[in-house]
């Protein structure tokens, strides 16, 4: 499904290149779910944002779904993300302005999407994710666990083909970041979704089918479970 | 997509109540503002246009310099109008007005005095578009003592219009008979009369002299032609009659006359432009002036720009706050064009409401804003014409122009930094954003400079020595109405014991009542020393009365027989004359167009200057003569209570003419009277500039705001370090007032240029002082101060713990 060849991140910081990615390689197979752990500092977000194309790697190849990321223009990368790939962020993000149902909505307006179909679409994910009697809240009336179920609600709806996911329990409370953890399990073998969240627990890391470390810039080790 | 974008907008703009309050009260005054001078300007752009054949009218002018004075007249000759269509085809009809005073109306057995009378020749109703309700318009001032009065004054007097046939009784003497009612003359009109008198009425209207300038003369051209054209043939048609007439008062040709440096010059301008750019001697009535039409739209400008600029920095200051949306929208696959589309849909929005708000603003603003201006507009049915489309654009233009910068700005974040939470630094080095504070507050301090400049100078029009004291002077008007017992009463009133002095004449300083003459120092008329003056008829109690000084000689004397062929001249024309001693010398003054006959008047006095003309002008030369005038009693009181003294005036008045209005004012109310343009102006502009101020400082309390906000953290951080409030306040208003210290720089020069400018207008002026501008300056610096350090303190006070747990 994707592929990076050879990527390296470095920034000039004064007169300095520090380096954030260096040399990496990963493949990654459709249906996998991949989790990356390491400490601060190490490139793992780096690293998920360059998956998701929202960085551009300074160095090397990035393929995913056949097509040369590396060589694509801004437009046609965001069309391609647009359509296949779905973020769920630590902090949620969702827009405080809008109301749960809003929020979900959002990415189907963005893809053009005719207003009965929007409206089949999310009342279809409100139903599975059993939030319908919360549609007309704000983000700010929900608790974590909840704001972050909208968020992954939200990234579902455009029925991607990868979830990136950064921390994504990392602002919640155990039992609610085993729930969003089972969730993911259950996407990952029911709806064949393929995920790669970057974690820094070990135990919401082998909820995937692969554990890659990744420290000082470079994947240390890569286990499947 | 769109509704989406409306609802984030909604929700976004009521959850920051504050933010959105200033926003939108700040763009609604700032509108309200701008659409009360277009309802203005458009006002004093339409005088005139209601006449069918406005293009085609032309008012024929009179530039006269003789006798060492030049003066533009908008009145010309009697007998020119015939001239004028007799000799030129491009005339197709010539119409002359005559003012000449006013009139009491007989109602019942009460006699009302109206102001509005106009002497006109039979053509007025085929050139003007006066229509007419009941009457023949070509014939109705075809004979003597015909009278055309308008709707309002046949209801008046008749409760009908239907009036035609029947009479008015003026001065309760003569019987005018009606011949025509007309429709009201519109306001938006130069002419403003209520009673048109035949012209043949006058016996003046037939006398061919054309030395004597008193007819508003209008012609109305045939199709195509050129005024220019006719303009150029004018000075032959002057040399022609003039020249005999020349020959014959001072024995002169036109030639002669002219190689004097004296010259006739006739001139056109057209009927459209003479409310706003014609300020001549005897105009029909006071005209507006196309340089406040200037100055209120420039103001207009200046405020909707503030306002703007208001929106503008607001949105930009808060795109930190807006800065996270923005990210996850473009995560979420939102391209920019849609955020651009976004932020733009939400600043019409804004800008919608507040134009709605500022319409209501304007609607009950209207009220106040015509007393202060003295007009009467309203929004009618016309208006909506154009009110409506500009409305539309106003929204449309503004929105687009105060939401184009955020918009763009805003669109242009890299979501994963925004994200990430780097762009909290994302209101410093906005270098737009104190350029467009600069701008506001140079633009408030230009104003501020202006409103006091304009104060200054109407504080010294009232405070300057006149050369004659103008306060506790009643003045009785209109004693014509007393016939021959005028006398009576003013020896009547001089008994009464609050009384110190009391003088019977119209020529005072602030009526309008004037009289220029030619006099000259020969018998012989020679035009060489000719001296053109004021000359005013008055008693001997004048110079006292108004307290006037003598420098030389003495004032009038009863008891001198010989006084009648006295006079008293100012230290002006004292000047002029160019003589060593001008006491006991003899002036002589033509009594018939032919000169066969002369009066020599026996100089007695010389009067210190006082200023009778408005304090635009100089003092011109002046010279008095006994001769009994009736214009108007000035009684200069001792007793301190008006009202009572006013009222026991007005029943001696009673007592000698029962039927008669008593029409009475002050002197010194008169006086003010004279600058109420000024004082208009000056209200108008504190009004204004007070308002830019309040926008403009809303603008710097918003921001001010968001300053504090975006640096919460640091403020924090330098608190954990042990700094002090106060130095946590100075810290956050030196950036800004940094800016307006800029703006006094750049704004200072300028108003001084500009009202020095405009301080040219006047003879006697208050140059600009230095403490103005350092007034201005340090006023603006304090206003700014109070307003940011409202939200400095508060932002200073709020306890570290919170401002670093952010994160």
């Amino acid at each position: 499904m994707l592929s990076l060849k050879n990527i390296s991140k470095y920034y000039q910081a004064g007169g300095n290149k520090i380096s954030v990615l260096n040399n990496v390689n990963l493949d990654v197979d459709a249906g996998e779910f991949v989790s990356i752990m390491g400490p601060s500092g190490s490139g793992k977000s780096t690293l998920l944002n360059i998956i998701g194309m929202l960085d551009e790697p300074s160095e090397g190849y990035h393929y995913f779904m056949n097509e040369a990321v590396h060589q694509l223009k801004e437009k046609s990368r965001s069309a391609l993300y647009k359509e296949y790939i779905g973020f769920v962020f630590q902090a949620y993000h969702l827009i405080d302005e809008l109301t749960v149902y809003e929020n979900i909505e959002t990415p189907l307006i963005y893809q053009n999407i005719k207003s009965a179909e929007r409206k089949a679409l999310v009342a279809d994910m409100l139903d599975r994710f059993q939030i319908v009697g919360k549609k007309d809240l704000f983000p700010a009336q929900l608790s974590g666990g909840q704001q972050q179920l909208v968020g992954i609600a939200r990234a579902l709806i455009t029925k991607p083909r990868l979830i990136l996911a950064d921390e994504p329990t990392g602002n919640l409370n155990s039992k609610q970041g085993e729930e969003i953890m089972e969730l993911f399990r259950k996407l990952n073998k029911e709806d064949k979704v393929t995920i790669i969240q970057v974690t820094h627990s070990e135990k919401n890391a082998e909820y995937g089918s692969r554990i890659i470390d990744v420290l000082d810039g470079k994947i240390d080790s890569s286990r499947n479970l | 997509m769109f509704r989406n974008y409306i609802k984030t907008a909604f929700r976004s703009l009521k959850k920051n109540k504050g933010f959105t309050l200033i926003n939108v009260l700040g763009l609604a005054l700032g509108l309200a503002i701008c659409l009360l001078i277009v309802f203005y300007v458009i006002d004093e752009m339409s005088y005139d246009r209601y006449n069918l054949n406005a293009d085609r009218i032309y008012r024929v002018n009179n530039d006269i310099k003789f006798g060492g004075s030049e003066n533009s007249y908008a009145v010309a000759p009697a007998p020119m109008a015939a001239a004028l269509q007799a000799e030129f085809p491009e005339v197709e009809k010539a119409v002359r007005f005559r003012q000449n005073g006013s009139f009491r109306v007989k109602k019942g057995n009460q006699d009302i005095q109206e102001h509005h009378f106009i002497y006109a020749d039979p053509d007025v109703f085929s050139v003007f578009t006066f229509p007419m309700l009941s009457g023949d318009p070509n014939t109705a001032l075809k004979d003597p003592k015909a009278v055309v009065i308008t709707e309002r004054m046949a209801n008046k007097y008749f409760n009908s219009t239907n009036v035609v046939g029947k009479t008015l009784l003026l001065d309760d003497t003569v019987n005018f008979k009606i011949t025509g009612v007309i429709k009201d003359i519109p306001k938006q009109s130069h002419i403003n009369a209520d009673f048109f008198i035949s012209m043949i009425t006058l016996a003046e209207s037939k006398e061919p002299s054309w030395l004597n300038n008193n007819f508003q003369t209008y012609i109305l051209l045939k199709p195509g032609s050129d005024v220019k054209v006719l303009e150029s043939k004018f000075p032959k048609m002057v040399k022609e009659h003039v020249d005999p007439q020349l020959q014959n008062v001072i024995h002169m040709s036109y030639d002669d006359f002219t190689k004097t440096g004296s010259y006739f010059k006739l001139s056109t301008i057209a009927l459209k432009r003479i409310h706003l750019e014609s300020n001549m001697q005897a105009e029909l009535g006071p005209n507006g002036n196309i340089r406040y039409v200037y100055i209120f739209l420039a103001i207009a400008l200046f405020i909707l720009l503030i306002a703007c600029v208001n929106f503008m920095n607001l949105s930009t200051a808060r795109s930190a706050n807006r800065a996270r949306e923005v990210g996850v929208r473009k995560v979420l696959g939102s391209a920019r064009k849609h955020l651009i589309a976004q932020f733009l849909a939400e600043s019409i929005m804004v800008t919608m409401v507040s134009t709605i708000i500022a319409l209501i603003i304007a609607w009950g603003l209207l009220p106040i804003f015509n007393q202060m201006a003295g007009k009467e507009l309203s929004i009618s049915m016309q208006s909506l014409v154009w009110l409506v489309p500009a409305v539309i654009a106003i929204i449309l233009v503004i929105g687009c122009l105060a939401g184009s910068y955020p918009a763009f700005f805003l669109s242009g974040f890299q979501p994963i930094e925004v994200l990430k939470g780097k762009l909290a630094a994302g209101f410093k080095g906005g270098f737009l954003r104190s350029f467009l504070v600069v701008f506001q507050f140079s633009i408030s301090i230009f104003l501020i400079i202006g409103t006091l400049v304009i104060y200054n100078q109407l504080k010294y029009i009232q405070n300057k020595d006149l050369g004659y004291n103008r306060s506790h002077i009643l003045v009785v008007k209109n004693l014509y109405a007393l016939g021959n017992q005028a006398k009576t009463f003013k020896d009547e009133i001089k008994q009464m014991p609050e009384v110190a002095n009391a003088t019977l004449t119209g020529y005072t300083p602030t009526m309008d009542y004037r009289n220029s003459n030619s006099l000259f120092q020969t018998a012989t008329l020679d035009v060489k020393n000719a001296l053109n003056t004021q000359m005013w008829y008055v008693d001997e109690d004048y110079v006292n009365t108004l307290d006037i000084k003598m420098i030389k000689g003495r004032n009038f004397s009863k008891q001198m027989l010989t006084d009648s062929l006295a006079m008293i001249i100012n230290e002006s024309a004292a000047k002029k004359l160019g003589l060593a001693d001008p006491l006991d010398k003899t002036l002589y003054m033509p009594l018939d167009q032919q000169a066969k006959h002369v009066k020599g008047y026996h100089i007695i006095g010389i009067m210190k200057d006082f200023n009778f003309n408005t304090l635009r002008e100089n003092v011109s030369s002046l010279t008095m003569v006994l001769g009994e005038e009736r214009g108007a009693l000035s009684i200069r009181v001792k007793s301190a209570d008006m009202p009572a003294f006013v009222s026991r005036v007005e029943k001696q008045w009673k007592s000698i003419n029962p039927n008669q209005q008593f029409e009475y004012s002050f002197m010194d109310e008169d006086f003010d009277a004279t600058y109420r343009t000024e004082q208009r102006m000056g209200k108008i502009f504190v009004s204004f500039t007070s308002l830019a101020i309040i926008i403009a400082c809303l603008g710097l309390f918003g921001l001010a705001a968001y300053a504090a906000e975006q640096r919460t953290k640091e403020i924090g951080i330098r608190k954990v370090l042990g700094a002090g409030v106060s130095s946590i306040v100075a810290m956050l208003s030196l950036d800004f007032i940094k800016l307006v210290l800029i703006s006094i720089v750049i704004a200072a020069p300028l108003a001084w240029f500009a009202m020095h400018q405009w301080l040219q207008g006047y003879a006697y002026r208050q140059n600009i002082q230095w403490w103005v501008i350092a007034l201005a300056g340090v006023g603006a610096i304090v206003i700014a101060f109070v307003t940011i350090s409202f939200q400095s303190i508060k932002a200073a006070l709020i306890n570290p713990v919170k401002s670093l747990r952010s994160e």
